[in-house]
Parts: structure tokens; sequence; C-alpha cells
């Protein structure tokens, strides 16, 4: 294997008392598209800075291509960063932006303004060059600061929530640009996000962070359907969380007995939104718990149900719309709540 | 609510009255060929102008008012940048009582400022200089640069600076290329009106002046010999000098602010 293109080693960072980052071990690989997603808080962003020398770890090391980058200030990095809030510099131009970076390195008028109009272009904002940046539209100013991080060429490029400003059609346009242009420079983009559509939709590889710690790291599929940690079954998707002691195949919840394939001791499993199916009646067979309907929540082309058991815990099935009008849920109503064993996850107490 | 809105109205148009009468009154008078101020006015003369600019004490006054106002501007303008950033960019144990200090001067009465003064620049030997009225003006102006600056820093997304360091711009080069043409609205709105704050001052400039009259100073010793509509004249003249700085400094600010 080759060397990581980033190493975090017992990566710490404390603010007065107060831990953002607890110990943070990560490698990042050359070309990779890594996102880490997890709650405000959690530490994602703070890890983010102190890649690109915004904020200096309390201790452990931060390594760029084997060297150990602690004490380079952020200036001297070549790490790029795509602001949540773009900080585009509002008294130049869309062009006097692009370039700020080249001319901070001293690249000499001709080649930077050349450099910087090829990115332009490449952006889809040929044209644009002699706007301000308040002429622009959310989406191109998201190009502009895209354009404005490339241009240096870096080997890697931060970005922080970029997409969180933008209106629901343009994320998911924004996302195809995204993905596409790390594809075709082929170099490390890490992102960073709360939404679990974006980091699904377009990084290799999530990590997923809690409190200042890594829960989970793995590609979109292990995560959303192999949690490795309840914080995890209940941050990503839509996940029913079951918990107690197995004896016999029988694990004992607080909803009642529930059928589970794993060995005898304390367990929890996650059954998804999506595999769940509701009744009014009692099922012949298969696992069955039952709990009273509260609320419905339209979601595209499907329905999240929301249920409560007898104990208080919610759950929540996923339908469709013809399932929802044959069952014709009232508040307060109970419903069987079943699904199929096999495709039941087990984690580990 | 009609009616409220319509006394509101008249209560600011009183207000404006009360306010500028006195001005109005000074400016029509200078151009009144009548020696007192009395209705029916004479006819129009430029006269008083013409006698009040032809003392060659006006003018040094005028100089020294000029040069006094410029030093001050600048120290001023530069200090009080230098505050607000401190301010913007930095969170430190004693922050409230650095602001407290730094916003204090308005809040003294003049005239123990000006003896204040008097005191310690006389014991610096600088009573009586045009550096002594720098000084003295400095510590009046500053407070209003910073405000200036303050104002405008507050209205920078905090990280466009550190979008600079992220470009490759240290420290220096980010205040350079980013700071200083953000803030740069705000600076010359701030120089404009410290210059005025400078212009205008009397009675701090009256203790520590000393033989270097600024204007408003020539104005009472002139005022202390006869009453004399030449003083109307300057009195005009200086009102529109400040009022133009002041003006230019407002439009600034709003203009700026408008765009953003």
């Amino acid at each position: 294997m080759t060397e990581p293109l980033v190493r975090f080693h017992e990566v710490k960072k404390r603010y007065g008392s107060a831990f953002a980052v607890k110990s943070l071990d990560l490698d990042i690989q050359r070309g990779e598209f890594v996102a880490l997603m997890g709650p405000s808080g959690c530490g994602k962003t703070t890890t983010l800075r102190m890649l690109a020398g915004l904020e200096q770890p309390t201790s452990g090391t931060i390594t760029i291509n084997g060297k150990v980058m602690n004490d380079v200030p952020a200036h001297q990095r070549d790490t790029p960063l795509v602001w949540q809030s773009l900080a585009l510099f509002p008294f130049l131009s869309v062009v006097e932006n692009v370039e700020f970076g080249l001319r901070m390195r001293g690249i000499d008028t001709a080649d930077r303004r050349e450099r910087a109009l090829k990115w332009l272009d490449r952006m889809g904002l040929a044209g644009f060059e002699a706007r301000r940046i308040d002429q622009l539209s959310g989406g191109q100013r998201q190009r502009v600061a895209l354009a404005r991080s490339l241009v240096t060429e870096p080997e890697m490029l931060l970005l922080d929530e970029p997409l969180s400003a933008l209106d629901a059609h343009l994320v998911i346009r924004m996302q195809g640009v995204l993905t596409k242009l790390q594809r075709e420079l082929g170099i490390t983009f890490v992102y960073v996000t709360h939404s679990q559509s974006e980091a699904f939709a377009m990084a290799d590889r999530v990590v997923i962070m809690g409190q200042g710690e890594i829960e989970q790291i793995g590609n979109p599929r292990e995560i959303f359907r192999a949690p490795k940690t309840r914080f995890v079954a209940e941050f990503v998707g839509r996940n029913n969380i079951l918990a107690g002691p197995v004896s016999g195949g029988v694990m004992t919840t607080a909803q009642g007995p529930v059928p589970v394939a794993t060995a005898d001791g304390p367990a929890q499993i996650v059954v998804a939104a999506d595999t769940v199916s509701l009744s009014r009646d009692r099922p012949a067979q298969g696992p069955a718990i039952q709990a009273a309907f509260l609320s419905e929540e339209f979601a595209g082309t499907v329905i999240i149900c929301y249920l409560e058991a007898a104990d208080g815990t919610e759950f929540k099935a996923q339908v469709t719309e013809a399932q929802l009008s044959a069952l014709q849920p009232e508040p307060g109503q109970p419903f069987w709540l079943t699904w199929d064993a096999s495709r039941v996850h087990v984690m580990k107490a | 609510m009609k009616a409220g809105d319509i006394l509101g109205r008249v209560y600011l148009g009183a207000l404006f009255c009360f306010v500028f009468a006195p001005i109005a009154a000074s400016f029509v008078f200078s151009f009144n060929s009548d020696r007192f101020p009395t209705l029916p006015l004479g006819h129009f003369t430029t006269d008083w102008y013409v006698r009040a600019f032809s003392r060659p004490e006006l003018w040094q006054a005028i100089g020294n008012s000029i040069a006094v106002a410029a030093m001050t501007a600048l120290l001023s303008t530069f200090i009080g940048f230098a505050t607000a950033y401190t301010d913007f960019r930095y969170g430190f144990r004693f922050k409230p009582a650095y602001l407290a200090l730094a916003l204090l001067p308005p809040t003294m009465p003049l005239v123990i400022l000006g003896l204040a003064m008097l005191a310690w620049l006389s014991q610096l030997g600088l009573s009586g200089t045009r550096v002594g009225i720098v000084i003295a003006h400095t510590v009046l102006a500053t407070p209003f640069a910073m405000a200036i600056c303050r104002l405008r820093l507050s209205q920078m997304d905090p990280t466009l600076e550190a979008a600079a360091w992220n470009l490759g711009a240290g420290q220096w080069t980010a205040m350079r290329y980013v700071i200083l043409p953000f803030c740069a609205p705000a600076i010359v709105s701030a120089l404009c009106l410290t210059a005025a704050v400078s212009f205008d001052e009397f009675i701090v400039a009256w203790f520590v002046s000393g033989l270097n009259r600024t204007v408003p100073v020539m104005i009472l010793e002139i005022l202390q010999g006869n009453v004399d509509p030449q003083i109307n004249a300057i009195g005009t003249v200086v009102f529109l000098t400040s009022m133009s700085l002041v003006i230019a400094a407002q439009f600034l600010i709003f203009r700026r602010r408008h765009h953003d």
C-alpha cells in the first residue's frame, strides 16, 4: 500500500476543557473522495480546519505527503478550502477572485490572468470575468469559489459544507459537477457535511464522526446497511434499533420477544424502516412488535410512518401510498410491525 | 397612526428649524450690508468675506486648522482602525475594559479634557504648538474613527481573512489585499469625519493652541473684540467645510452598505 496523502495520528483538539476532537486516526489516500459527516459539533469542521492549518492540534501529528505539518502556517500549505459562506472577496471582480491564489504565489499578471480565465471557462463562466460577485447567482458563485480554489492545481481540495446555502435542485446539479471534477482531476477531495444524501451521493469513503471521535469509516453502502454503532444507526438513514439479551435465538426487548439469528448474549439489531411492514392483525409468523400510530411524513415517492411502542420507543416504517391508503391509520391506533428477519443487521451491544 | 405620523413630521421639522435657524441666520447676515443683524435686511454684499479673508491672521489660522485637521485625521484614523481591527480579530480577557477605554474620550467634559491636556502638554513642552493640538484632537477624534471602522468590520464575513491565508497570503499580505480594500470606504470616511471633528473643535483647541490659533479660536477672539459680520462670513465657511467632510463621510458609509 502506498503512503497516504494525509495521515492524522492521535490528533486531539481541545478548547479550554472541552474536546472538539478527542483522538483522531485517519488516513486519506491520493485521489480519494472522502466525506466527513456528523451532526453539528462533532468535530468534522475542526478536523478540516486543522488540515488547512487554520487550527493547531493540541496534540498528535498531521502529515501531508509524509511531512509533519503541525508547525506549517496556513498560507504555506497547499490546501485550498471551499468555504460554507464561499468567502469570495466582494471588492474584487470574478477573475480577480480566481487569480488571488496565483497572485499570492507571485505569478506574473499575464500568466495568472490566462490561468484564471481558463478555469472560469472550464466552470462554464466564460464572459463573467469582469462581473462583481454580487452580480452572480448562487450557483455561479459556487463555481467561482471552486475555480478560485483549484486554480493553483492543488493535490487536494477541502470543502466545508459548500452546498448548504443552495436550493435543493442546485444541490443535485452541483453534486454532479463536484464528482465529475474530482474524477477528471484525480485529486483528493475532503468534504465536510452533515447531509447524508450529499455524502452518500459523492464520496468513495464516508467517515462518520460523533462528539469528536470517528464512529465508523466505510463506503456508503457499508455505512447504510451495516452501521457499527448505535450512533451511526441513528444518525444514518431511517433505522429502528432493538436491544436486549439474546438467548436461544430470541432477543428479549422492551417491546417483547423478537427472533434474532445471533449468538446468546447482549445484542442490538438494526431494522431499516424500508424493511418494516405494517398490519392491523398480528402476522402469522416472523418477528412482530406492536406500536401505536403517531404520524406520517411524505418523503417523495414513499411515506414514513412514525409509531410508538408501549414503552415509548419510536419506530419508523416506510410504506407506499397504496399501502397507506389500505391501512387508513388513525393516531393512537395499534399496528403490528414485522420484518424479514434475514435482512436485520446485528450490532455489538 | 396617521395623526401621530403628522405630529412626528412636525416635530422633526421643528427640530431641524431649531438646530439650523441660527446657522441659516449667520449665513444670511454674512451677505447683508448692515453692520448689525437686524430686519429688514440691507442689500446684498460680499464685503464681509473680502474683509475677513484679507486678514493675514485669518489665513494663518486657516493654515493651522488645515495642518492640524490633516494630521489628526491621519493619526486618529490609523489608531482607530488598529483598535477596531484588534477588537475584530482577537478575543482577550479585558476586552470590555479595552473597548470602554477606547470609547471614553467623548464622554469627558471638554473643559476638563482641555485643562488636563494643557497641564500635560506643558509638562512635555508641547503646549501652544501644532503638535500639541494634534495630540489633543487625536484623543478626541480616534473614537469616531474606531466606531466607523468597527461598523465596517462587523459587516465583513470573518472567513474572508482566513480565506486569504488559505490561498497563500500571510498575515500582512492578507491585511493589505483583503482587510484594507474591504475597509477602504470606512477608512476614507473616518479620515473625513476626524478631519471635521478637528476643524470644528474649539474648547480643547482654545486651551492648548496658544499663539497657533485655529479658526474657531480666532473666531472667539474677534468676537471678544466686537460684534462684526465678518464672524458670519468666517462661520459660514467653517460650517460649509465641516459639513462637506461629514456628508462625504456619511455618503461613503451608506453607499457601501447599500451595495453589500
